[in-house]
């Protein structure tokens, strides 16, 4: 695996990730993709490409590169002030479409590994406790990020079947802790309080940062066709994670959920997405066997050991 | 006698031992002396073939499911740990999913060992070595009239012998007598049923009457009894799909707990004193 083509290398697990390439000798070349430019340390094996994913030209500004692996890692979470959710579904899901249309014209190509999220599974109270990568459709997908986030994979395994010598890996990633990670979980432990809904302490499943970006290097030369399950193997109850933090929950009555959220997000605080606040009422476990056995991956951090590095480091952004 | 009316009720915040379950050993221990209250003074429970259960490896325990709130359950386990002391395994229990969206008895359920009742969830936690315990009459066994009482219903679609044959797990037949008496339904109010969601509003002679004290069980005199273990190790995992021969097994078992319902009832002699 030598000339990678890196989308979304412009945000942190991107840099990351590119930077984690350029690392191995193997590497011949890498393609960072983004509208912004990356700050990424100047290589002679590193392009930067400032482009957007539906760009017309972006099958043209590929070809020279003679890219034989691709690293979808471009998705954005949560909608916010001046990034609405039809903003968000342009970019998940027509730049996936963009950008697969451009692969497909790549003659080289033999792997893609698309960063996908565990969100699809959605949180309800009567789900298993470990979702194993064929139940995404046992519930009826509920927010827009989980229409979104099975749109994309759809696009992949579309991708898949008419090119069946490229080798798509899906990666359903559990939510993402890192220090400088700006993920809808992070903003939430970024702050003193956390709201939780009264009653309800939900079982949660995260993986760290590093752990993510060292899942999507796996996953390029191991070649895995399908959705891969990516999470620490552990599950913690959201009580223990908040108490780890030392972040004081304020427990909101179950019908009071969303008003009082949108009143606080009218008062400055971060406002939160549909998905984490599903999430924090029901919270989600993954069955990671797929990831251990044909992924070969093993994360070095557990939940509980994610947050307590979170916890050592700090949550502040930056 | 001393009442333990106030023994410290455990918090429902998660100490650092529970599991990825949600399992939380702490939780479960500090619900004991509240069970044992119940077990040994409340509901005079006697309890028989412990010994019949594997000590080690995974078992599916089948039990008949009845009292409108199903306490039996946690008279299993107490009925068990009281046995078997020091060698006690925790069982895992298959709960309704309707428990789940409950706040508070969702997390206190979850903290004893309930999960929601999947398939996909039983044959994990046999696969991992436990015992998991499962009423396979389900809200039909538990909401069904007082009239009647003691007459096993249906056993769902024979789902858990597909997954004892699925895990290689034992079968442990289970009667339950005595959780029939405890609240005594003489009918339902299906329209609060819906406003709640719950599966089933019922009337008892107490409830709605007396409001909360409505939902203190009466003390009938219980008896439990686990029959032999029925191994299905000669089957090869493959027999889950027969499902002529998965209903066969169902009905077999179903016979067999209904048999031994009948006997402890006859054993019991009176219902309350």
């Amino acid at each position: 695996m030598s000339r990678v083509l890196v989308t979304g290398a412009a945000n942190r697990l991107g840099t990351v990730l590119a930077t984690r390439l350029l690392a191995d000798p193997r590497t011949e070349l890498v393609v960072a993709l983004d509208t912004r430019t990356p700050g990424l340390v100047p290589d002679r094996r590193l392009v930067h490409l400032e482009a957007d994913l539906r760009a017309p030209d972006l099958t043209r500004l590929l070809a020279v590169h003679r890219i034989d692996a691709l690293i979808h890692n471009d998705v954005l979470q949560f909608p916010e002030p001046g990034r609405s959710a039809r903003m968000l579904h342009d970019t998940n899901v027509v730049g996936t479409l963009g950008l697969l249309a451009a692969a497909e014209a790549l003659p080289e190509l033999r792997t893609v590994v698309v960063r996908s999220s565990a969100a699809i599974y959605g949180s309800e109270p009567n789900s298993p406790a470990f979702f194993t990568e064929d139940m995404a459709a046992r519930f009826a997908l509920s927010t827009r990020w989980q229409r979104d986030v099975s749109e994309s994979e759809k696009l992949v395994g579309a991708l898949a079947r008419r090119r069946p010598e490229v080798a798509c890996t899906i990666l359903r990633f559990q939510p993402i802790l890192g220090r400088s990670l700006d993920t809808p979980i992070m903003r939430l432990l970024g702050s003193p309080i956390v709201p939780t809904w009264m009653g309800f302490d939900p079982m949660v499943q995260v993986i760290h940062g590093n752990d993510a970006v060292e899942a999507m290097i796996v996953a390029l030369p191991a070649g895995v066709r399908g959705p891969v399950n990516v999470a620490a193997p552990d599950t913690v109850s959201l009580s223990r994670v908040l108490r780890r933090l030392g972040k004081t929950a304020i427990p909101i009555p179950p019908g009071a959920f969303g008003p009082v959220l949108r009143l606080a997000a009218r008062l400055g605080m971060p406002p939160m997405d549909e998905d984490t606040a599903r999430y924090l009422h029901y919270g989600r476990g993954v069955d990671t066997t797929r990831m251990r056995t044909e992924l070969g991956f093993t994360p070095a951090l557990s939940s509980i050991g994610a947050i307590e590095l979170v916890a050592m480091t700090g949550v502040a952004a930056g | 006698m001393r009442i333990p009316l106030l023994p410290e009720f455990p918090p429902l915040s998660a100490g650092p031992r529970e599991d990825r379950w949600g399992y939380d050993p702490d939780f479960a221990t500090a619900l004991e002396p509240w069970l044992d209250f119940m077990y040994k003074r409340w509901w005079r429970v006697v309890t028989n073939g412990v010994e019949r259960l594997p000590p080690e490896g995974p078992a599916l325990i089948v039990a008949n499911h009845a009292g409108v709130v199903p306490w039996d359950a946690s008279m299993m386990a107490a009925g068990i740990r009281r046995h078997e002391g020091a060698a006690y395994r925790h069982p895992r229990f298959l709960v309704l999913d309707w428990a789940f969206s409950l706040p508070w008895a969702s997390v206190g359920i979850r903290r004893f060992g309930g999960v929601p009742a999947s398939p996909d969830n039983a044959l994990a936690l046999l696969k991992e070595g436990h015992r998991v315990m499962v009423f396979p009459e389900g809200t039909k066994g538990v909401g069904k009239p007082f009239s009647r009482r003691y007459r096993l219903e249906r056993f769902g679609r024979g789902g858990f012998i597909e997954l004892a044959l699925r895990a290689g797990a034992p079968i442990v037949p289970c009667a339950v007598v005595g959780s029939e008496e405890i609240y005594p339904k003489l009918g339902e109010l299906p329209f609060l049923a819906r406003l709640t969601g719950a599966p089933y509003f019922p009337v008892t002679p107490t409830f709605p009457l007396l409001g909360p004290f409505g939902a203190i069980p009466l003390p009938s005199r219980w008896r439990i009894e686990f029959d032999d273990p029925i191994d299905l190790a000669g089957l090869a995992p493959e027999a889950a799909e027969d499902r002529a021969r998965v209903f066969e097994l169902a009905e077999e078992v179903r016979e067999r707990i209904q048999a031994k319902v009948f006997q402890n009832l006859v054993e019991r002699e009176g219902a309350f004193l």
